[in-house]
């Protein structure tokens, strides 16, 4: 089913015209757009863990540098997908994107407990050190993003 | 001694082969390089949008190049060992490289105007015209710095 589905996608014409065209271009554009993820993501990330921004309210930090992620993100997720296109069938097979994959989901996961469960009780740790569970979501991410952005190197190494 | 007569002599170095038979190496550099360059240009991303007016405004600008200029600097120290032992694993692929010339170029360029922003974040004239346009070539210099490490791969080295 997924397999069929990768094979139309490589098959398409858009997918043709990047892998013989605009590879470069948007695989460039990919990694400008994943270090600001990775990179917006950490800031937040070490604040949670107490190693840096610890004069800035939690919820003042993150108010004002998660928006760019988000931005940076739809740019990754956009030429993520087009780079996954062109090679569709090759990446199906390659275990390191798979790990990829299920690294992002986790850190997705991660991200959406911290938001609707331990984000709760914000207004406790928000100017001082977060709560235990706060600070181990910032750990989780730390070494989540970590493990995308290594996985995603080594897909091109296999 | 050219360019190339110094890549031969380093490829043969007994370090430089070393990386080459041990296959995880240029991946694991790579992910470090990567990573701290992420680091980097988020930080570099913050004080960026904080000239531009668009980001963190709940805090001053000083406030804001104090937290995160200082980052920039210990991640380049890092930037620099990651990509010299990268150099030191393939050096025909790089030094003969033009992308990793226009690389160094606009790394240079990149921590002047960083520097440059940092003298306008402590001094006492109001941030104008000038400095948002330093914010804006900061962040071009960083992105094309991305783009052209990444071409290093796909330009012919000569």
């Amino acid at each position: 089913m997924i397999k069929t589905f990768c094979e139309w996608l490589q098959g398409t014409a858009f997918a043709q015209t990047i892998s013989e065209t605009w590879f470069p271009m948007v695989e460039s554009a990919h990694v400008v757009a994943l270090t600001l993820v990775a990179g917006t993501i950490f800031i937040v990330d070490l604040r949670l863990v107490g190693l840096a921004s610890r004069q800035m309210r939690f919820t003042q930090l993150s108010d004002q540098v998660l928006p760019w992620t988000w931005r940076a993100f739809l740019l990754a997720a956009l030429t993520g997908s087009m780079l996954f296109a062109a090679n569709a069938m090759t990446y199906y097979d390659n275990v390191p994107f798979r790990a990829k994959m299920v690294l992002l989901a986790l850190a997705g996961l991660n991200m959406a407990y911290f938001q609707f469960v331990t984000f709760r009780n914000v207004a406790q740790w928000d100017a001082g050190k977060a709560s235990p569970a706060a600070r181990f979501a910032g750990f989780a991410s730390l070494i989540l993003w970590t493990g995308v952005i290594g996985f995603g190197r080594w897909i091109g190494f296999v | 001694m050219t360019v190339m007569e110094f890549s031969d002599w380093l490829s043969a170095t007994s370090a430089s082969q070393f990386i080459q038979v041990t296959t995880w190496v240029i991946p694991s550099l790579q992910t470090v390089h990567i990573l701290t360059l992420a680091l980097l240009f988020a930080s570099a991303l913050m004080v960026d949008l904080r000239v531009l007016g668009t980001g963190l405004r709940s805090e001053s600008l000083r406030a804001v190049a104090d937290r995160f200029i200082p980052t920039i600097w210990p991640c380049l120290v890092v930037l620099l060992i990651t990509g010299s032992l990268l150099i030191v694993a393939e050096p025909a692929r790089t030094l003969g490289n033009p992308a990793f010339y226009l690389k160094m170029i606009c790394l240079a360029a990149a921590i002047i105007v960083t520097l440059w922003l940092r003298a306008f974040a402590r001094g006492s004239r109001p941030v104008g015209g000038l400095a948002s346009m330093l914010a804006v070539v900061s962040l071009l210099l960083w992105a094309t710095i991305i783009v052209a490490g990444r071409y290093i791969a796909y330009i012919e080295s000569n």
